[in-house]
């Protein structure tokens, strides 16, 4: 039995043995090994409870057929559009839609069955009698999904953008040009700012397979969540504007609190920079991240919160 | 009681208007065999989700010691256990063990043939039959040898040789000083192995003693008759409880009444 386990699911932290008539000083080096030996084993708990998602994504054809898809549409869009051919910055440009739309649904497929999934074969229930802690199934269940997720979007990003070289014009050599306009760096930013994307709009999923206990209701629940993201707030803050309902010095804050239209802006002001010969500004970068920051922070921790009740248990 | 290895005490349950568990309390001493019998809808799951962790009650307290078991204080079958279809059998017990300290690969090979699925340990759990995932579910309840073991329906869906070795598979971990309790309704089979029956009615504990001594008061040769005597159940009627409170005293009411 594991020493000092943090547990939540009704079964008591296990007792490392007290000294008695110890001092103060030795007490307190005991509490502290018993909550280091505590988040330890939850870590340990984490990575099985991770390397089983992993597996399992591996081991799910459904996921397979659509990670291929989604790889073999990113090849699509830069082969069909300016993409490949024009450089970082239209590369991106012509993938930045497509990723708003298509991570989304990738991320539904990838995290609405991920927790409901063990609460309706009852291993939910199970794992709770091997003294799994919340944060460390939720953690390990995110964990793994965006571990497979991420390189899936990553890699398609990345693999895409490695054939910009082989299919860019050779530049004019007779015009001045500005190396950072388009650079790999800004593509490098985009697809980190693609992973992050991913990594909210994945805990949004999980949080709605966490929440909910039926698959009809997470379903819903995540087709909901993907046209609010798509279309939803978008349409909203267009409708605002027009009306007259938000106000410039709003819109910045109206803005980062949609991830999309966050990630949007991030990309815009990071990876894209200047269209045109103007500056590109689409909100404030700092408040966009403090935005997606936001939505992973809620959305994981209601997934921790309705995962499971925590039932007390006397020792 | 000293040297309980399980304790339940007041523990009441109600969902909404329906009152399923009333002031139930419940001891189990180590390598005690306490079998939970009852209608259809008595309230046996209940009793055992909250005696597992895995469901709070209104009120009352289960208390299992800290230094219960060797890897793991409580092992739990539920009522209908499944797992993920893209592993083994091998597998699903390889990542529950993981999450044990001290228990390995070579444990996992003893309880998949403790529990009779060394000839399928390497076949999907989606390709197993439900009494293979049951008996899967068996094995992933025992692995880490728990100090107490809580059982649900674990019969359902065997057939009588193998209802007969998992039931031999409790006796031998029984026998090692785990306290265990199931729920079932393999009746006979409780009468050969328990060594308590627990008779769950209209909320609580109607009738708590030895399988013989059953037979006794009820003035029967099985406990399958002495059950339906107890409930007040004809042979051919049903046993369906599902109605709130207390049950009536007279236990020849007759029939199936509602509220349980």
């Amino acid at each position: 039995m594991r020493d000092g386990r943090a547990t939540d699911g009704g079964q008591p932290t296990a007792s490392t043995g007290a000294s008695a008539g110890s001092p103060d000083a030795e007490s307190t080096d005991d509490a502290g090994n018993a909550g280091r030996a505590a988040v330890a084993a939850a870590w340990q708990d984490l990575v099985v409870v991770a390397t089983r998602e992993l597996r399992t994504v591996t081991r799910t054809p459904a996921l397979v057929a659509i990670s291929i898809g989604f790889a073999a549409s990113v090849f699509g869009v830069a082969w069909a559009g300016t993409g490949a051919g024009g450089g970082f910055v239209p590369l991106t440009l012509d993938l930045l839609t497509f990723v708003e739309v298509l991570v989304p649904l990738l991320s539904v497929a990838f995290g609405y069955r991920s927790i409901l999934g063990d609460r309706r074969t009852g291993e939910l229930d199970v794992l709770r009698t091997f003294d799994v802690h919340r944060v460390a199934y939720v953690g390990g269940v995110y964990l793994g999904r965006a571990l497979a997720l991420v390189t899936l979007v990553v890699a398609s990003l990345l693999g895409v953008g490695l054939l910009v070289p082989f299919f860019t014009a050779d530049l004019p050599t007779f015009l001045a040009i500005n190396e950072a306009v388009d650079s790999e760096v800004r593509y490098v930013r985009f697809v980190v700012l693609s992973a992050v994307f991913t990594l909210v709009v994945l805990a949004a999923t999980v949080a709605i397979s966490a929440a909910t206990r039926t698959l009809r209701a997470a379903l819903a629940l995540a087709v909901a969540l993907v046209l609010a993201l798509v279309l939803g707030f978008d349409t909203a803050l267009v409708a605002g504007l027009a009306g007259g309902a938000i106000s410039d010095g709003g819109l910045a804050v109206l803005v980062a609190g949609s991830p999309n239209s966050a990630y949007r802006g991030l990309v815009l002001s990071a990876a894209v920079g200047v269209v045109g010969g103007t500056d590109v500004a689409a909100g404030t970068p700092v408040v966009n991240l403090v935005g997606l920051a936001t939505w992973w922070l809620l959305s994981i921790s209601v997934a921790v919160w309705r995962v499971w009740p925590v039932v007390e248990r006397s020792e | 009681m000293t040297g309980e290895l399980l304790q339940a005490s007041g523990i009441q349950r109600s969902f909404g208007e329906v009152t399923v568990l009333s002031d139930v309390s419940i001891s189990v001493d180590p390598g005690e065999v306490v079998a939970v019998v009852g209608a259809n809808g008595s309230g046996k799951s209940t009793l055992l989700r909250i005696l597992a962790g895995v469901s709070p009650p209104d009120s009352g307290a289960v208390t299992i010691p800290p230094g219960a078991g060797s890897a793991r204080r409580l092992g739990y079958l539920p009522q209908r256990p499944a797992f993920r279809e893209g592993f083994t059998a091998r597998d699903t017990l390889l990542f529950y063990a993981q999450l044990l300290d001290g228990v390995d690969n070579d444990d996992v090979s003893r309880t998949l043939d403790r529990v009779g699925l060394t000839g399928v340990a390497d076949r999907a759990v989606g390709s197993l039959s439900g009494g293979m995932t049951r008996l899967l579910g068996l094995g992933q309840a025992v692995l880490g040898d728990p100090g107490v073991l809580l059982l649900d329906e674990p019969g359902s869906g065997l057939d009588p040789a193998m209802v007969d070795r998992l039931f031999a598979v409790v006796g031998a971990l029984a026998a090692g000083g785990t306290a265990i309790v199931v729920a079932s309704h393999e009746l006979p089979a409780v009468e050969t192995h328990a060594d308590t029956v627990a008779v769950l009615e209209g909320g609580g504990f109607r009738v708590v003693d030895t399988p013989e001594a059953l037979l006794d008061e009820t003035d029967t040769d099985s406990l399958s008759a002495a059950f339906l005597r107890i409930v007040g159940a004809d042979a051919g009627g049903a046993t369906v409880a599902s109605g709130t409170g207390r049950p009536p005293d007279d236990t020849e009411s007759g029939g199936a009444h509602d509220d349980a």
